[in-house]
């Protein structure tokens, strides 16, 4: 649809014997809204920062518009950040904050320093505070903003510049629920609006559905994914990427044939091809794709061991030999009673076997994976650790 | 209970803060005092404070203390900030760890880090008088100094390491609190590092240099024990002026320079505090107020208009600061100088303004405390003074190890103005070395209104009769020379059982509680407020304390006493031996003579001032009235008197050593 902004080769990011980025090959296009997701520590921090020029990859090469960037210092990239907690400048004021970047004399080509007018400053400046719903505020302290406020000034202070690209790093980490909903929206709209090119860092994979054109899933400083929401929704490419978007029910099968896969010894259609025959495989099964009939008429028989009331479905969990699966479905089966499933063809997704093979998709012990999946990133550790390896103000 | 109970709190706080405040409280009343006594109110006055500017030693040690309080606290400020810094760029591992290490020195005692750094630039100086000795023998394009002693310029390099440390620890938690992101936002928007310091950073962390550089300053003015060891001999800091002042005795000046002191200190911290409570106020409102007028004019100055005027003020700044370091260590190399060390409050100081404008040459004069730490700051290497005028046995030590030089005598006409008897003394017998400054006795002092009738003997010291109300005089050589003389023997015996007979006479009568005390200096005081009946001490204190107490006498008694001669001599390589010449004729002279002997009531050498004085006393009293010759005998005894006394002579180094032990074992 448009051309390539910025490629990553071959980068490769190591502090002594520890891996960070393990050969990335990432290219973004224009105007594109990508998405790096992942768990604490997969990385994408790392990219992000690589990007934005406060870190240099230890081996590969980072090119802009087909140039090599790897030794141009931040301030002399096209690219504008989004901090993580907004890092706004305490002692100025919303004004001088969002005012900041232009008020620095700019190299021309011809090694002549240049100043924007006192004019151009303000008309631009208040655009850009329209922009973000903060007319007004332009006096005000940035302490006395309210956190939605406050990532609104930080972008503001970030686009007022006219990067080509603005690079976020967890920008609503901070906020609450409700909040966030209202930024992301917000977010998407000015990335429309002002026709940039935006990369997102979150584990939020909720988030990353919503917002991204692009999906770039990491864990363990390798990109185990790249795709739009749906792909990485519907085809997920391994056990880890199946686990961490959604809910999934991860389940060993043997690929008996094209189109028919076989789990718990019995055989179910499925639209997969090209396996080869009797290979063993990692089935995902979604938990809104399975169908609760009565216990005869089942595929798989099972006892559901526990019902959660979620408002629009019910989450029931069903012991099927051993083995407990997570459905999601409109019909109350009480606790302990009987029941079969039916999966359709397209409810099936086989993937090969990975290195995560078998660490997901088991929901026995349901109610702690669930609060794992909210547990915030511990940031302070993340920042620190990472503070403690890099140096703090590396030109 | 809980009402008693805070009572009792509130009592607990109040006392402790009177015991904190009530010293500084009377220092400060007594500087306003009209007398010169530091116990007993004689009406208000400001004449110590007009007396105190008119001090040249003292306005000189202040601009010391100002100048290198300043640069210290400035270089130290950069120098500090930009370590914390770096600091905080480290791993923080590292950082913790060098933060503990930054610790270390503040915690260390003054004295180690004061000696450590003597050493250290005394080392320096050798080794890099080697290397100039070398350099200048296989070059001759440029000369470099060989000889480099310690001065401003070692106490400079002193204050600032000790002040680093302080600046570290006030920046470095401002750098703790501010978000690492800061940084990078401002480049990632398009700042240098440079430009992200000046903007970001240095706002950030402001108080925290602000509140660093006001500790560091506070630190150099209060300093005294680093820099008596590192500020050399021809250098002095306020600290160390007041010291030596009160070597003899605390002064009503002292008490002004100190009050002003502390205020000045007090003026800082409570600038300090109503700032930051300004800034607390200020930041819980929130609110928007106008940019200041130091704000806007850093607005303009930062603009690319005022580049050059921003450089070229820089550049002056810088200029100036060269200008000033090489003024302060070259001052001494263009004008001809003359370093003199003597005691505290041994000289009418208008002769050395007066000296210098007959003559054009600059005079450095220091102070010492004793005889015996001018030795060991001779010893140590780290003096450079030309003239000293140290006592009598003192002069004959340092003749022995060969530290002095012969004088010239045909540039010190003035010499033949020395009356005979101050001649060929037996510390210098054929007269090459010295020129006689001044001398007096060692008497029994007591209070005519505590004491029945006359004391004419030592005996009075040792009598059970006023026991609880002797004085022990603080110094083994003295202490044990009176009791020889009251035994009969030679103040200057080296016969062991003498000494020990005499070490048990004054255990004795300490056993039997006869003293209430060894002192030195309190003397005064004890004397003055009639706290004690009877001590022994110099002639020439005795005058000052007369003034405050009438009811004092002073007495030589009938077994003789100690008299002292304090003579000029000049130092072995001495760097300013033309200028010496000159000093001590000029010292020798009769007018100095008298000046000298009205200043600081003890005897001229000089027959004619001998003569004069009382007619000069006469002239320069304020309502005429004549000295009274009673007391004049008491300052300049005559000959038969002085023929009773005897001088002390070094002692060998086994009498010097059982007098040691013996002075230890008497215990306080």
């Amino acid at each position: 649809m448009s051309k390539e902004l910025i490629r990553l080769r071959d980068c490769v990011m190591s502090y002594g014997d520890e891996v960070v980025l393990d050969h990335i090959n990432l290219y973004i296009n224009d105007k594109e809204f990508l998405t790096l997701l992942g768990p604490s520590g997969c990385g994408k921090t790392t990219t992000l920062r690589i990007i934005g020029g406060f870190l240099s990859p230890t081996s590969g090469d980072v090119l802009f518009d087909g140039v090599r960037i790897n030794d141009v210092p931040p301030h002399r990239r096209a690219v504008n950040t989004v901090f993580q907690r907004y890092a706004l400048f305490p002692h100025l004021n919303v004004f001088e904050n969002v005012a900041f970047g232009l008020r620095i004399p700019k190299t021309e080509r011809d090694g002549r320093k240049v100043k924007l007018p006192e004019r151009e400053i303000h008309e631009r400046v208040m655009e850009m505070l329209s922009i973000v719903n903060l007319k007004g505020f332009e006096r005000r302290p940035v302490s006395a903003l309210s956190g939605g406020q406050q990532q609104r000034v930080a972008i503001a202070r970030a686009l007022v510049n006219r990067p080509r690209v603005l690079l976020l790093d967890e920008p609503l980490g901070a906020l609450d629920m409700r909040l966030r909903k209202d930024m992301q929206n917000e977010l998407k709209r000015i990335q429309q609006e002002m026709e940039i090119t935006f990369i997102y860092v979150t584990h939020d994979q909720e988030e990353a559905l919503a917002m991204s054109d692009t999906v770039v899933v990491m864990d363990g400083g390798r990109i185990q994914q790249i795709g739009t929401p749906e792909d990485i929704y519907n085809e997920p490419k391994n056990a880890f990427v199946a686990d961490f978007i959604g809910e999934s029910n991860i389940i060993d099968g043997v690929m008996r044939a094209d189109g028919v896969v076989e789990i718990f010894n019995r055989k179910f259609q499925c639209l997969d091809k090209g396996f080869a025959k009797d290979e063993p495989v990692d089935v995902v099964i979604r938990p809104e794709d399975v169908d609760i009939v009565d216990e005869a008429a089942g595929q798989l028989r099972g006892t559901v061991t526990s019902v959660t009331f979620k408002g629009v479905h019910y989450d029931t969990i069903v012991d099927f030999y051993g083995f407990k699966w997570l459905i999601q479905t409109t019909d109350f089966c009480p606790v302990d009673s009987r029941i079969g499933i039916k999966i359709d063809p397209d409810g099936i997704h086989v993937m090969k076997k990975s290195q995560y093979s078998g660490m997901f998709g088991d929901y026995s012990s349901y109610s702690e994976e669930y609060e794992e999946l909210d547990v915030v990133e511990d940031e302070d550790e993340d920042g620190e650790g990472r503070d403690a390896r890099e140096g703090g103000y590396e030109e | 209970m809980k009402q008693s109970n805070r009572i009792g709190g509130r009592i607990f706080i109040g006392l402790t803060f009177l015991f904190l405040y009530l010293p500084i409280f009377l220092l400060i009343i007594f500087s306003f005092n009209a007398g010169d006594s530091s116990a007993v109110w004689k009406g208000f006055s400001l004449e110590w404070y007009r007396a105190l500017f008119q001090n040249r030693l003292i306005m000189e040690s202040l601009y010391t203390t100002l100048l290198v309080s300043l640069l210290a606290t400035a270089i130290a400020t950069a120098a500090g900030t930009f370590a914390a810094i770096g600091l905080y760029s480290l791993g923080r591992r590292k950082r913790d760890a060098l933060l503990v290490v930054n610790d270390i020195p503040m915690m260390n005692a003054d004295i180690v880090t004061g000696v450590s750094l003597c050493l250290f630039f005394v080392a320096f100086f050798q080794g890099w008088g080697a290397f100039a000795r070398w350099f200048n023998g296989v070059q001759g394009v440029v000369e470099l100094p060989e000889r480099l002693v310690l001065g401003f310029g070692t106490m400079l390099l002193a204050h600032i390491a000790f002040n680093i440390p302080y600046v570290i620890l006030n920046v470095a938690p401002r750098l703790r609190q501010m978000d690492k992101n800061l940084v990078d936002a401002a480049q990632d928007l398009g700042c240098t590092w440079m430009q992200a310091f000046w903007k970001v950073i240095l706002p950030e962390i402001k108080p925290g240099i602000v509140s660093g550089a006001l500790i560091a300053f506070t630190m150099s003015i209060d300093d005294f024990v680093i820099s008596y060891f590192t500020a050399g001999s021809s250098t002095s800091t306020l600290a160390m002026r007041i010291y030596s002042m009160t070597k003899k005795r605390i002064t009503p000046e002292v008490n002004a320079v100190s009050t002003l002191l502390f205020l000045s200190v007090l003026v800082l911290l409570v600038l300090n505090n109503v700032r930051e409570v300004r800034q607390e106020r200020r930041a819980q409102r929130q609110d928007v107020r106008p940019p200041s007028f130091f704000e806007k004019l850093s607005m303009r100055l930062s603009s690319p208009a005022w580049k050059w005027a921003r450089r070229g003020l820089a550049g002056a700044m810088a200029c100036a600061f060269v200008v000033l370091t090489v003024l302060l260590t070259g001052a001494t190399s263009s004008q001809p100088v003359v370093n003199v060390c003597s005691w505290g409050e041994n000289i009418d100081e208008e002769l050395i303004t007066r000296f210098e404008d007959e003559t054009g040459i600059r005079v450095n004069y220091q102070t010492a405390e004793s005889n015996e730490t001018l030795y060991s700051l001779l010893k140590s290497g780290g003096a450079d003074y030309d003239v000293i005028v140290p006592s009598d046995y003192m002069i004959s030590q340092l003749m022995e190890e060969g530290m002095l030089e012969e004088l010239d005598y045909s540039r010190i006409p003035n010499f033949a103005l020395i009356d005979q008897r101050f001649r060929n003394l037996p510390y210098d017998p054929e007269n090459k070395y010295t020129v006689p400054y001044a001398w007096g006795t060692l008497g029994l002092i007591y209070n005519t209104s505590m004491v029945d009738g006359e004391i004419d003997s030592w005996g009075a010291l040792y009598d059970d009769q006023y026991a609880g109300d002797v004085l022990l005089i603080g110094n083994s050589r003295d202490a044990l020379g009176v009791a020889l003389l009251y035994l009969g023997y030679s103040v200057n015996t080296t016969d062991e059982g003498e000494i020990r007979e005499a070490f048990d006479l004054v255990a004795d009568a300490g056993r039997r509680g006869v003293f209430q005390g060894k002192v030195m200096d309190e003397v005064f005081q004890k004397m003055e407020g009639g706290n004690a009946a009877i001590a022994t001490y110099y002639a020439g204190d005795y005058l000052s304390m007369l003034d405050n107490n009438e009811d004092l006498a002073y007495v030589i008694p009938k077994e003789g006493a100690n008299w002292f001669v304090d003579a000029m001599c000049v130092l072995k390589d001495a760097p300013h031996y033309d200028e010496a010449m000159e000093w001590i004729n000029f010292i020798a002279s009769t007018d100095a003579n008298l000046a000298n002997m009205d200043y600081i009531w003890y005897a001229s050498p000089n027959t004619e001032a001998l003569e004069r004085y009382p007619a000069y006393y006469q002239e320069n009293s304020e309502d005429g009235e004549p000295l009274d010759l009673e007391l004049y005998e008491i300052m300049a005894p005559p000959a038969e008197v002085l023929e009773r006394c005897e001088m002390y002579t070094v002692l060998p180094p086994e009498t010097r050593t059982l007098y040691n032990d013996l002075w230890i074992r008497l215990g306080t």
